[in-house]
């Protein structure tokens, strides 16, 4: 047998110990786990900006796409709700109205479906290396809100069109944001673990995402919405987000803090829950995918 | 102190590890061999977290770096450069650290003119010194290694080994898993043998890899992959060897090179028309090439006794790396699947190939050059150069 040889001092360093036992599942682990993504930082970052340079490389609109898709959008749901049904929008041009509600919303569905498919199609990945695997769907939601950022730009240039003014209560967009990113980022987390065992989830995603639109006053005002469903329709987290973005950023008034409440007990305790999911689909992981 | 004690899969209960318990001091160089299937890789997933365990404990006292494939982190589109970044961030380097050693891991991949080219554009050598010049630079505490080194160019394999030797005498702790013996040989201090989920030895590098070798040559004694040799067989497989161009026994070849495979039978009763066949597969299992009986023609008619088959080959054309071979009898009108005896996996040959070897075939060819007188008037015009070119 070989005894211990003393090791040459080494770079300065200090030795973590780890220990590593069957998975077991407490709201412990948590801290642990949050702690391991913050040394995973870099990668987080790294693999981010990876997605959005694969994105638009060899690609001729480029970022252009980001605009294209909630504008192609935008432009269907405003020849449909203002030229062949009329939808009140509170004396708002259509187009504006739309293209508001269509810009969270397009980060959300998109953070969703890409996250989804985020681990399995990096299962090559996930088998040969460990890293923290919730970077993987985590970068989609980044890459989204980037995109979110890109488009943004094109909001800017329909509010000096139409002539719209931003006015103080605007900067309730950066909590609501941060609201709906945390919600993308508790359902990314869930439906990506889940995918990796059943890709019913990856199948069943754009018909989800379409119902869950029209649940959500993305291309009609909450207003529009019958008092007698408003209870069971204020579950939808996504209700209180996309309304009051754009009451913040359009409407200029005040947000409906009720309804924001709401969404944010949700994101809140959705938030912790999925990433334990998260985690304990992750110990077993690269043995299903 | 590690203590590994198993690993279940779903469906069907298996236990791919079993009562296992290990060692591994600082400084340590721990070589890990056996059959296909016998844990390896799931003792490699296991301390590099790829997946947990069931039941059972591992402690790891330091940084843990695993190079189980290299590159397999690189994203065709990117640079160099890029996946630089991108590999070694996935590898758990910090951005800073990457930017400072990124002179380093360039010159050591020996890529500096093609750093900044996407690497879809690189040749499968380029790819994998890239891959494997990243996570030399990790500094870790404690190296896991797979069948890494059996990939690239011979001088890039020097240098590689050369570099873990480095890793090894500033007190990083290797485990390094391969049936790679020569190189197991190498570089270990110390080799466990496992043997269907379990340790079948522990101990002195050449006494372990020799009990290996045993078991693995001799296919009599053997049951490969639980492939246990039912008494009734009407022949069997006895051996199989493998000799270089002197004619010594010997289990790593070179692209190119000649190769000689030697596979003794017994037979029991008389046989008619069979075929002895020595099967390469490559790592992800796919069948590379094949020596085949069949090329003698007419049928082959073997009454009871021992015998032997030789195939000499003039120049091996496999692509460098491990290849697992499967030796077998079978009756040359049965079905596929239907053997006489067949020994699946019975050995893995290692095969290393020099610089001047590119992308997916091998072909032999000789070169001559006679280089003509040259004339200044017959010299083209710079003019018809660029045409051409354009």
């Amino acid at each position: 047998m070989v005894t211990p040889v003393t090791a040459l001092p080494r770079s300065s360093h200090s030795r973590p110990i780890r220990i590593i036992r069957p998975a077991s599942f407490s709201p412990f682990d948590l801290w642990g786990g949050l702690r391991e993504l913050w040394q995973y930082r870099d990668l987080f970052y790294t693999l981010t900006v990876h997605r959005i340079k694969v994105r638009y490389k060899q690609s001729v609109l480029g970022l252009s796409w980001a605009i294209l898709q909630p504008l192609s959008l935008m432009l269907i749901y405003t020849v449909i709700f203002s030229v062949i049904a009329k939808v009140s929008t509170e004396n708002v041009p259509y187009a504006v109205f739309a293209y508001a509600a269509l810009l969270p919303w397009t980060f959300f569905s998109s953070s969703l479906t890409n996250a989804t498919q985020g681990l399995v199609s990096h299962s090559q990945l996930v088998t040969k290396v460990y890293f923290a695997r919730e970077i993987l769907p985590l970068t989609y939601v980044g890459a989204s809100l980037f995109d979110f950022a890109v488009a943004s730009t094109f909001l800017v240039a329909l509010f000096f069109y139409y002539g719209v003014r931003l006015t103080a209560y605007a900067l309730y967009a950066i909590p609501i944001l941060l609201l709906l990113a945390a919600l993308a980022t508790a359902c990314s987390l869930f439906l990506s673990a889940m995918q990796v065992r059943f890709r019913d989830i990856g199948v069943a995603m754009p018909l989800v995402l379409q119902l869950w639109m029209f649940s959500t006053p993305v291309v009609y005002p909450l207003s529009a919405v019958p008092l007698r469903f408003r209870g069971i329709y204020a579950f939808n987290p996504l209700v209180g987000v996309i309304e009051n973005f754009r009451r913040a950023v359009l409407q200029g008034v005040a947000p409906d803090l009720y309804s924001l409440l709401i969404s944010a007990i949700i994101s809140a305790v959705l938030l912790p829950l999925t990433y334990l999911y998260f985690k304990r689909v992750e110990a077993t992981m690269a043995d299903i995918i | 102190m590690r203590k590994l004690l198993s690993m279940r899969k779903r469906y069907e209960e298996f236990w791919a590890l079993k009562d296992i318990s290990f060692e591994v001091h600082m400084a340590e160089a721990l070589g890990i061999i056996g059959h296909n299937g016998a844990g390896k890789s799931t003792i490699l997933k296991l301390l590099s977290r790829i997946t947990t365990p069931s039941s059972g404990e591992i402690m790891i006292n330091g940084r843990l770096s695993a190079l189980i494939e290299v590159g397999s982190g690189f994203h065709p589109e990117l640079t160099g450069r890029e996946n630089v970044y991108l590999n070694g961030s996935i590898l758990g380097m910090m951005r800073r650290e990457i930017s400072d050693k990124l002179d380093s891991i360039v010159d050591f991949a020996e890529l500096r003119q093609f750093i900044d080219t996407p690497v879809k554009r690189y040749s499968s050598g380029m790819y994998v010194r890239l891959g494997f010049s990243i996570a030399a630079h990790l500094d870790p505490d404690i190296l896991l290694l797979d069948e890494v080194l059996a990939v690239g160019d011979a001088a890039f394999q020097r240098k590689c080994i050369e570099r873990i030797t480095d890793l090894k005498k500033n007190g990083t702790t290797i485990v390094f898993i391969s049936h790679d013996l020569k190189a197991v040989q190498q570089l270990c201090d110390r080799v466990i043998l496992l043997k269907n989920g379990r340790i079948e030895a522990d101990g002195d590098p050449n006494e372990t890899i020799d009990l290996y070798r045993n078991s693995s040559t001799q296919l009599s004694s053997q049951s490969t992959d639980g492939f246990a040799q039912e008494p009734s067989r009407e022949a069997v497989v006895t051996s199989l060897n493998f000799y270089d161009e002197n004619g010594n026994e010997c289990l790593s070849f070179e692209t190119g090179k000649p190769m000689k495979a030697a596979l003794n039978y017994r037979v029991d009763k008389p046989l008619r028309d069979v075929v002895f066949e020595v099967q390469f597969y490559s790592q992800e299992g796919r069948l590379r090439s094949f020596f085949t009986s069949e090329t003698l023609g007419g049928t082959i008619d073997v009454e009871p006794g021992q015998g032997s088959i030789v195939f000499d080959c003039a120049s091996v054309g496999l692509w460098p790396g491990m290849y697992f071979i499967d030796a077998g009898i079978r009756n040359r009108l049965a079905p596929y699947g239907i053997d006489i005896d067949w020994r699946r996996r019975c050995l893995a040959v290692r095969i290393d190939y020099d610089r001047h070897l590119r992308d997916t075939f091998y072909m032999p060819y000789i070169c001559r050059h006679s280089p003509p007188p040259i004339l200044a008037h017959e010299w083209p015009q710079r003019s018809t150069i660029t045409q051409h070119f354009s």
